[in-house]
């Protein structure tokens, strides 16, 4: 290919690559749909109802509105056990500025017996739920744990973390993203 | 197939396949090395430095960014989590640590990213690859019959395009046959990559979008298209 050739080429290229752009612009202006529940950041969290270990029923989506740290763990993890204080800790700065902390223990994978005498052991005060069934675990498609979801109040995922445990830092980081 | 894939490896499985990535990379890039005017020990150097830049320079800018979150927890800075990270500011912190290594090392610029492009190209297919495993940079919905089930839609399996065009180029690159000129490879490199990256984020279904409705990656692409065959016609031109 001799010079003009090549330059007539390359131009050719260019010109194709800008026609694409405008050709494949996604006109709904919304690639990723927040609509469809997925376990991925930019989704629709899963929903879920589960009783807590007071008997209460939580039920995800009526906390639309409001930021939603979602916490998956066993008492017998332990990264689980080592991040529960600086969630505690971080939960206590951002509450009143609309900041839910649900922590689904993963029960048909543990040990019941031992889950209140770690909830009070560690004093924590936001709600521990039980998935007794797994069907929290298949919609977020665990692999790991611990596994946090980050929710915005839209409902939306906005960060996923896996694997732990989470330092204080990062907690705020995340939480700050999603109480905007 | 897919899944059993995704589930052969644990979580963080993408960060064990670019560091597997970098090590395959890096041992194919020594063989070609010496014939660039660099030796395997400055080819290890310039990796090594540029990849401590990378973690430093990420995690110490991500810090930077967020002060507030650190203040109260200074000693976070030493997390292991590997989330604490600003990938960009990472980036350019390699780049400049590579930069001036380079300089110390009077490295000819040309031969030295030539002598780097095996281990870019092979970090490409493992960056392709983690982006499968991880069930990143995924696809928009497809009725095609070799769409993928992934966050529950049939979608386009746009980690494997990513990762056939990915194969291609490192193929290309390491059995072409011509003799280009110093830089030209690289050149090549970044061109027909950034060319595959503007035509495959069609199919994204997790694109920035701007301008109600264009594709932010495709026009860095287009734009770092355009530069790479200005410069590697730049490139030819001196050479002739």
């Amino acid at each position: 290919m001799n010079t003009n050739q090549r330059k007539i080429f390359y131009a050719f290229i260019i010109i194709l690559g800008l026609a694409w752009i405008f050709l494949s612009a996604d006109k709904s202006g919304m690639s990723t749909s927040g609509q469809i529940p997925a376990p991925q950041p930019g989704f629709l969290a899963p929903d879920f109802e589960l009783k807590t270990i007071t008997g209460e029923t939580i039920k995800l989506s009526d906390l639309r509105g409001q930021a939603v740290l979602v916490n998956l763990w066993a008492t017998w993890c332990p990264p689980c056990r080592a991040e529960m204080k600086s969630i505690e800790k971080v939960y206590n700065e951002y509450k009143d500025r609309g900041l839910v902390v649900l922590a689904v223990n993963m029960t048909y994978q543990d040990d019941p017996t031992k889950i209140t005498p770690f909830i009070t052991e560690q004093e924590l005060t936001f709600p521990i739920l039980l998935d007794e069934t797994a069907n929290t675990a298949k919609a977020y498609q665990l692999h790991s744990l611990p596994s946090s979801f980050f929710i915005n109040r839209d409902g939306k995922i906005n960060e996923v973390v896996i694997g732990g445990p989470m330092a204080e830092a990062l907690l705020r980081t995340r939480i700050e993203a999603i109480l905007k | 197939m897919i899944e059993i894939f995704r589930n052969l490896l644990a979580p963080p499985r993408h960060i064990i396949l670019l560091i597997a990535a970098i090590w395959m990379g890096l041992a194919l890039a020594e063989k070609r090395a010496e014939h660039h005017g660099v030796s395997k020990d400055q080819l290890n150097n310039i990796t090594f430095y540029s990849l401590l830049g990378y973690v430093i320079g990420g995690r110490l800018l991500f810090a930077l960014e967020n002060l507030s979150a650190f203040t109260p927890s200074p000693l976070s800075i030493f997390s292991p989590n590997a989330d604490l990270f600003d990938p960009t500011a990472a980036l350019i912190t390699a780049l400049l640590v590579g930069l001036i290594y380079s300089q110390r090392q009077k490295l000819p610029l040309g031969g030295t990213l030539e002598a780097l492009t095996p281990l870019f190209a092979t970090l490409a297919i493992g960056l392709h690859l983690a982006h499968l495993a991880a069930g990143t940079a995924f696809g928009s919905p497809t009725t095609l019959p070799w769409g993928i089930e992934l966050w529950n839609a049939t979608r386009h399996p746009t980690q494997i395009y990513e990762l056939i065009a990915s194969l291609f180029i490192f193929g290309w690159l390491w059995f072409r046959k011509a003799d280009f000129p110093s830089g030209a490879l690289f050149l090549n490199f970044i061109a027909l990559t950034a060319g595959a990256r503007l035509f495959l984020e069609a199919f994204r279904g997790d694109s920035t979008l701007i301008f109600g409705g264009l594709r932010l990656a495709q026009i860095v692409a287009w734009i770092v298209l355009a530069v790479a065959l200005f410069a590697s016609e730049r490139t030819q031109q001196q050479k002739n």
